[in-house]
């Protein structure tokens, strides 16, 4: 059979595949996941992945960007999946879920450090599953026996009850709001994506919203009385979406900065960490790596430093 | 000229060939009429022995200085006869054939008298021409012993080991990252099936390891330039991103690649890293990163380490190798049948094609050897082989691909002896062709194994989209009514077809191609592995398909053709090159250089003020340059305007409006018309043919003569534009020029239809016929008493413009 390369779409799902007579690959985006954030389409090396932007509706809220994916270009590699904040792509080799570049380390992972010391809960209180702008959390109780209680008020013997905070972790951008809002200091979450991201109020013509509408962790930027629109740092993810749909040339400025991965000695992860955040940050990566020759390699590439 | 030419005639009967048709006697009598003929004479058979030993007999009786041969085409015999005539101590360029075989005989069987008529036009001109021709010296130009093969499958092998066996130097050229060719791809071999990598890797290691071989693989060849003994080639290095010569061949950096990619090596069914070798035999066995696929992660750098045989920063790299001789062995493709929608090749899973089947069943592709659907991974049961797709089909290819049915055979055979009476098998096939040693044996073979012959063509193919099984539908030949068979696997015997990049390296290299598309040899029977060109070679699928054997022994015999040359310190070429008359030449007084402009050589510098030179071991003799001097003052030996104005005034002396004067080239239009001839294709005896090497050298005042003459017509047939051109570019040339010409004469009142340009290729025997008959129509639809008309109203014009050629 010759080699086929398909692209499928519905609404909740994209899936392009390439089927050979003795292996098939797949990558599915799971389109109820994904931002339109543009993280894959800068660190995809075959260009595969291009952002979609739908038009503004008057009166109605403006609706996020979504990737396409080129069946052509697509080497399921990997790579956009492994750094996707949001989990919504995955590839699969014969059915299976892997990612080929993590499998042999050659790109990482995004670290996603959230901890909860359930210990600290009230077994009254579900604010974490609440405030989860992606509703990744689920707050449950259990007798010791394992049973699950829906209604806490009847329990008496309150202290024998364990909490249990499920977070669906491979989705989650790690956006912190949970922490912040729990009330017993119980959960600690670290920031994958660390940056700046600056409204520039002069620049930003009022009445537009649009980074607002499509931003995926309310309260990371709101609306404040004078009609503008305003950042709240500590929620926010540095996905970008909002710059993609920003009008105004300039009105919004995000720069990343450094993103939390497992170690890697990589050449791609050079590449997209340069396109993510600057290549002034991909040096000092190099340079605390002390990665001599791949830091030649690439000062070659980019024509600075090297040897 | 000095002496008074004193010519021969030796008319040839070819036993019936000629004798059949043309009155012989007659032609013989007449041809002892001519001018300056002192002898006639008839032979049954001009070229055996007795017949050569007659003309050199009479050169010495009669004191002959010129001799006609009136027999075949001078492309068939011309050597023959000049080395005849040179025995008798006479120069061999005062020789001259008269084809009065492919020219008449042949084309006009059911019109004796006219063929006769015709056949002492054709001696006619013959001995007008000769009694024009001086003594020339062939001239001797140095070989470079070197050998260039481009293409490393198994033709190309044979040929390469061969050469160097002999001692010389050999280049090969492979485009791909591995020599081995098709063979390499194949499991077991018909008709002994033995493994074909088992006996095709010892010789790909041989060549690797030769001290006489260079291989230069994941290479191409830009460009071709020189001649005969002194070639010079561009040949491109492409970028494998990996330094050979550190490279071991280890593989580390394969197993910690991340990419897998298709292997097209397998046919894209299995996977191969971004960083690998096509298989593991590969020859040369050095890595190669697919740069569309890679992700630059320096993994392999990494496992390199030490070796530091990676380099990210390769850029192709340009060589240029001096060689003597080039062969060709570039091989095959297959037709992949996506556009066939009859039998769903690449909508339906379970169909593949041959190929593909090759992958599957060798132990070491991607199945492991099992034979497997690709819809669910299982075995076939019932497994249909259905021959002939693309082959044998005029809507497709018309010809026969040759191994076809031997390898189904094979196949079908592999499968009962691998599966025995778990898979059934059946072959629809059209004709079983089972020719050559053990072959037919190999026939009886597979169907004492029980494999199911139905002679028929399938027509349709259905898939069940539940259980992916296929039904087919054939036509039962020898039943004589539809059948319908139930099928797990289908397996398509595809046409195999020229290699991609075939028109570019015909064109490189300056070989035409026939009307299958596939490199076209010298000549069908007597020269199946030269080309046109001196000193190029072909072996292989390259030259029409064939199995290995075939391509084996074609390859040792182009060794054997190329060291006929390599072998030497020297090599002749013919002395008909072009030289310029410097007190002619303008260019001493006005900025000209035309002929330096449209020689497609280069051979001739025009510097400013002085006259323009030819540099005789770069010309090739197509005479365009004599063609577009505009003084005169370019000749072309043994092709010079009065030779050419001798054939046209003899050819067109009586009746010149019932006749067509053809100017045909002769590596195509002539060439075409000998096979015209060859095969029998009857057409009506107009043409007087006027043979010149390239259509180039037909000048404007040869057409003119010919109208003033009185000529009914006049053609100009030359090789297909863009590319056919034996001489890159003459064809071009002369197309400006005759356009400009027709649109003139067409003013003074030719009527448009008398002056043809027409492009005819050494393959279009039929479309040359046709050609003729179609002029021949339009004549009798003008009438005699119309060109005549349309003549006398241009002579006085005519005569003006060629006052100054009056002989
Ligand atoms: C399915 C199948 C099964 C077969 N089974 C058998 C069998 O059992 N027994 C048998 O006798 N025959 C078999 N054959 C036929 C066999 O494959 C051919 O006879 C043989 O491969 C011809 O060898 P070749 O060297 O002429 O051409 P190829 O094998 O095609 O080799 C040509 C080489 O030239 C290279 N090349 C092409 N163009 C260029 C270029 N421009 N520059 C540089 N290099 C170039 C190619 O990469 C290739 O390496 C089979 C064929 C098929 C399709
Ligand atoms: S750099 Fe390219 S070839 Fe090397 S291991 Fe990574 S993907 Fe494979
Ligand atoms: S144009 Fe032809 S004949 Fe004239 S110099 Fe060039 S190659 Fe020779």
């Amino acid at each position: 059979m010759p080699m086929k390369l398909l692209k499928t779409e519905t609404e909740k799902e994209l899936v392009v595949k390439r089927i050979l007579h003795t292996k098939n690959y797949s990558l599915t985006l799971d389109k109820t996941l994904c931002t339109g954030c543009e993280i894959c389409k800068e660190i995809c090396p075959k260009e595969a992945i291009e952002i979609k932007t739908f038009p503004k509706v008057a009166g109605e809220k403006l609706k996020h960007p979504i990737i396409d994916v080129d069946e052509q270009k697509c080497h399921f590699c990997g790579i956009c999946s492994s750094l996707c904040p949001f989990g919504a792509l995955k590839v699969r080799v014969d059915g299976e879920h892997v990612i080929p570049v993590v499998k042999t380390e050659s790109f990482p992972e995004l670290i996603r450090e959230i901890d909860v010391d359930t210990a600290k809960c009230d077994v009254q209180c579900v604010e974490c599953e609440k405030a989860c702008p992606l509703e990744l959390i689920k707050v449950s109780v259990r007798t010791p026996d394992g049973k699950e209680i829906m209604d806490t008020e009847s329990i008496q013997d309150k202290e024998k009850l364990t909490v249990i905070v499920d977070v669906k972790k491979e989705l989650c951008p790690c956006c912190r709001v949970c922490e912040l809002k729990c009330p017993y200091d119980a959960i600690h979450v670290k920031k994958i994506f660390h940056g700046t991201i600056r409204i520039n109020q002069e620049k930003c013509p009022s009445g537009c919203q649009d980074c607002l509408d499509v931003c995926p962790i309310t309260g990371a930027l709101y609306l404040s009385e004078d009609g503008k629109v305003y950042v709240n740092e500590l929620y926010c993810i540095y996905c970008g979406v909002c710059k993609i749909v920003c009008p105004e040339e300039g009105a919004l400025e995000l720069q990343r900065t450094y993103i939390r991965h497992t170690p890697v000695h990589s050449g791609a992860w050079n590449k997209a960490l340069e396109k993510l955040t600057s290549t002034k940050e991909l040096t000092k990566e190099l340079q605390t790596k002390g990665l001599t020759k791949v830091r030649e390699s690439v000062g070659k590439r980019l024509g600075f430093g090297g040897s | 000229m000095s002496e008074e030419p004193r010519i021969g005639v030796f008319v040839c009967h070819c036993g019936l060939n000629i004798a059949g048709v043309i009155d012989v006697e007659e032609l013989t009598e007449y041809a002892r009429t001519l001018p300056n003929v002192v002898c006639a004479i008839r032979n049954r058979y001009t070229c055996a022995d007795p017949g050569q030993e007659e003309i050199r007999k009479a050169i010495k009786e009669h004191k002959l200085n010129r001799v006609v041969v009136a027999a075949c085409s001078p492309r068939m015999h011309e050597p023959t006869f000049r080395r005849c005539v040179a025995e008798a101590g006479l120069n061999p360029y005062l020789f001259e054939m008269a084809n009065i075989r492919e020219f008449s005989s042949w084309c006009h069987p059911s019109t004796p008298k006219e063929a006769t008529e015709k056949a002492k036009d054709i001696v006619k001109m013959a001995v007008a021409k000769v009694r024009l021709f001086r003594p020339l010296k062939s001239m001797e130009v140095p070989v470079t012993n070197k050998a260039l093969i481009i293409g490393g499958g198994i033709a190309g092998i044979s040929t390469a080991l061969d050469l160097a066996d002999m001692g010389f130097k050999v280049y090969l050229v492979e485009r791909s990252e591995s020599i081995g060719g098709h063979m390499a791809q194949l499991d077991k071999t018909f008709p002994t099936l033995d493994c074909s990598i088992c006996i095709e890797g010892p010789k790909m290691v041989d060549v690797s390891r030769h001290p006489n071989i260079e291989i230069i693989s994941y290479a191409n060849v830009l460009s071709v330039q020189g001649f005969v003994g002194n070639f010079r080639v561009k040949i491109r290095k492409n970028p494998r991103y990996i330094i050979a010569e550190n490279c071991t061949g280890c593989g580390e950096c394969r197993d910690v690649c991340p990419i897998e990619i298709p292997n097209e090596w397998d046919m894209n069914m299995g996977v191969r890293k971004a960083i690998s070798v096509p298989f593991d035999q590969a020859v040369p066995l050095v890595y190669t990163i697919n740069m569309d696929y890679c992700i630059e992660c320096y993994k392999c750098v990494d496992a390199c380490g030490a070796r530091q045989a990676i380099n990210f920063d390769q850029k192709p790299e340009e060589i240029e190798l001096e060689v003597g001789t080039i062969v060709t062995a570039t091989g095959f493709d297959i037709y992949v049948p996506d556009d066939n929608s009859l039998y769903g090749y690449g909508r339906y899973d379970n169909v593949i094609t041959a190929l593909e089947l090759e992958r599957l069943i060798l132990a070491a592709g991607p199945t492991g050897g099992k034979v497997v659907r690709a819809s669910d991974g299982k075995k076939p049961k019932v497994v249909i082989f259905i021959q002939c797709v693309g082959s044998r089909d005029v809507n497709k290819y018309e010809y026969c691909s040759g191994f076809c049915c031997m390898y189904s055979l094979k196949h079908s055979i592999q499968l009962k002896e691998k599966y025995k009476d778990a898979v059934e098998v059946y072959i629809l096939y059209m004709d079983m062709r089972t020719h050559f040693k053990g072959y037919e044996e190999f026939y009886r073979r597979a169907r004492e194994l029980g494999v199911n012959f139905i002679r028929g063509r399938a027509v349709h193919i259905l898939e069940n989209p539940e259980t992916k099984n296929l039904t087919v539908r054939a036509e039962d030949m020898a039943l004589g009514e539809p059948i319908e068979l139930e099928a797990e696997l289908v397996v398509l015997a595809t046409a195999a077809i020229p290699t991609k990049g075939t028109d570019e390296m015909a064109r490189i290299l300056s070989v035409t191609r026939g009307a299958d598309g596939f490199f076209m040899e010298s000549h069908p029977k007597l020269k199946p592995i030269d080309t046109a060109v001196d000193g190029v070679f072909l072996a292989g699928a390259c030259q029409g398909l064939k199995d290995i054997p075939y391509s084996v022994s074609q390859g040792s015999g182009a060794a054997s053709r190329a060291a006929t040359i390599l072998s030497k310190p020297t090599w002749k070429i013919e002395p008909i090159i072009a030289m310029v008359d410097p007190d002619k030449c303008r260019n001493t007084r006005v900025k000209c250089g035309i002929c330096a402009r449209k020689c497609p050589y280069g051979a001739i510098k025009a510097p400013e003020g002085e006259p323009a030179e030819v540099t005789t071991a770069m010309c090739h003799g197509c005479g365009t340059c004599v063609a577009e001097c505009p003084s005169d003052a370019i000749t072309q030996m043994h092709f010079t305007d009065a030779q050419i104005f001798a054939q046209i005034r003899a050819a067109l002396e009586e009746n010149p409006e019932d006749k067509i004067l053809g100017f045909l080239c002769n590596w195509c239009s002539y060439a075409g018309a000998d096979l015209a001839g060859t095969s029998r294709f009857e057409y009506p005896p107009n043409l007087r043919a006027v043979r010149v090497m390239c259509s180039g050298r037909v000048d404007r005042d040869f057409v003119m003569e010919a109208l003033r003459l009185g000529a009914g017509m006049v053609l100009v047939a030359a090789c297909h534009l863009p590319y056919d051109c034996h001489y890159i570019s003459g064809n071009e040339a002369m197309k400006v020029r005759m356009e400009a010409l027709a649109r003139m004469l067409e003013k003074l009142g030719l009527s448009p239809e008398r002056f043809r340009v027409e492009y005819v290729s050494a393959a279009e025997g039929v479309k040359f016929a046709d050609l003729n008959k179609e002029m021949a129509e339009q004549m009798k639809s003008l009438g005699k008493g119309k060109i005549k008309a349309e003549n006398e109203k241009l002579r006085p014009m005519l005569e003006k413009m060629l006052s100054r050629k009056k002989a």
